[in-house]
């Protein structure tokens, strides 16, 4: 007999496979707002959480929307100079939505390029590759980022390749940025260090509980 | 599982509510197939061979003669040593209310090797993006437009700093004649790059209703 239970079942199962599409949708626009440098990616971020975040490569945490915007300012917020180029792609979903459907985990593999602008030379190709892990929140109609960590896997030079060149694979030894809070896991390719599964694929879950999930296999914690 | 007896009990507006939905998401789903199948013929171009119409080619504005003519034309001597691998990427697709019309946009990364005259290949590594237009048709979703907008395409070893290859066609287009097609918001070392193609939003159908209405895609 159908009753109320099932009634939100099926309500249920219908927010999960739009939220399957939905995410895929929001997160493909703000890729495509970071690789045309473009501060509307922060519209893409939770409006409503003081503890949403960024997280990007070895340069720390940024938590709460004012540090978010900063850093996303200053990193790309002056828009393209002549030669540079970001194309950031994602490939490989893995997305589960919360059992309650207020939230979701997800992870892509991202391939990419960049060039880097060069006073007096040639801009500088770089490869770009690693891992995007995010968990987002329903709010008011629409998928947005509550915790977003980017984990990068290779930046090298195009040329010389990611065995050969690992100049690029930290930050220079310069402070770190005065909002950033420490680095929770920063593991590049390296000829002499060793791979793990990290970010972790995101498993069926009830409910946000925050981004452990992301470095459930790290070894060390 | 649902039965039917469960759908039987609900009301003709939800049930309407719920069909449209779920083939919304359908839709999401074949169109995604669509280009994955487009992007295997790109690869496989055995001229005249019988195949699964992918294009809209029932629409009004469909230039049928155009392609005919275009899928007849070889533009290398032998297939030898020829291969265009562009794996389909960050899928955006939204679809209008009545489940007729979807505009997509994606990225790709891809690796070629090209023999035009059956000499050694090149190998070539580009970077792009398919921003299109998708109708329903009787037979399912075509594609109404949209093909490949280049960001880069260069010899592997050159670099896309150093080089960048046109569009290999017979005759061979001149390197400006390429700026004004698939290169024309390609990658260049000594220009800024231009915001486009924008993806799709949610209201895309309502800004831009018409399925030939091409500036969807422009920065706003």
């Amino acid at each position: 007999m159908i009753n109320l239970e099932r009634k939100e079942k099926l309500r249920n199962q219908m927010i999960r496979l739009e939220a399957y599409n939905e995410i895929q949708n929001q997160m493909g626009r703000f890729t495509a707002a970071i690789n045309y440098k473009e501060m509307k990616c922060m519209s893409f971020f939770s409006n409503e959480r003081e503890d949403v975040s960024l997280e990007y490569a070895d340069e720390g945490i940024f938590v709460g929307r004012e540090a978010i915007q900063t850093f996303l300012s200053e990193s790309i917020g002056k828009g393209y100079e002549e030669g540079e180029l970001i194309d950031f792609q994602l490939t490989t979903p893995i997305i589960e939505v919360a059992k309650d459907v207020k939230s979701a985990r997800a992870v892509w593999w991202s391939p990419g390029i960049t060039s880097l602008a060069k006073e007096n030379n040639n801009p500088q190709p770089i490869w770009l590759w690693g891992e995007v892990a995010v968990d987002f929140v329903y709010e008011n109609g629409q998928w947005l980022i509550l915790h977003l960590h980017y984990f990068r896997t290779v930046k090298c030079d195009y040329h010389k390749g990611w065995v050969e060149d690992t100049s690029m694979i930290n930050r220079p030894n310069i402070p770190m940025h005065p909002l950033a809070q420490p680095t929770t896991y920063h593991n590049p390719y390296h000829s002499k260090a060793i791979r793990y599964g990290i970010p972790a694929a995101p498993y069926a879950y009830e409910t946000e509980d925050g981004a452990n999930w992301m470095l459930r296999n790290d070894k060390t914690k | 599982m649902i039965t039917i007896e469960d759908l039987d009990v609900l009301e003709e507006d939800e049930f309407a509510e719920l069909e449209r939905r779920i083939e919304t998401q359908i839709a999401i789903w074949e169109i995604k197939n669509l280009r994955g199948r487009m992007a295997i013929f790109h690869d496989d171009q055995h001229i005249g061979e019988p195949r699964l119409e992918l294009k809209a080619i029932h629409h009004p504005s469909f230039d049928v003669e155009g392609e005919m003519n275009f899928r007849k034309t070889p533009v290398v001597d032998s297939l030898e040593g020829n291969m265009l691998i562009h794996p389909i990427t960050t899928p955006i697709i939204e679809v209008n209310k009545d489940n007729s019309k979807a505009r997509g946009l994606w990225w790709s990364i891809g690796i070629e090797g090209l023999s035009k005259f059956r000499e050694t290949p090149m190998a070539i590594w580009s970077v792009g993006m398919i921003p299109g237009v998708h109708v329903k048709e009787k037979d399912g979703w075509k594609i109404l437009s949209g093909m490949w907008q280049r960001t880069t395409k260069n010899e592997f070893h050159a670099g896309w700093v150093e080089d960048m290859q046109p569009t290999n066609t017979r005759p061979q287009i001149s390197k400006e004649e390429d700026r004004a097609r698939l290169g024309k918001y390609a990658y260049q070392k000594n220009e800024k790059r231009k915001s486009i193609s924008q993806p799709p939003y949610p209201d895309t159908w309502e800004k831009y209703p018409d399925e030939l209405d091409q500036t969807w895609q422009e920065m706003k």
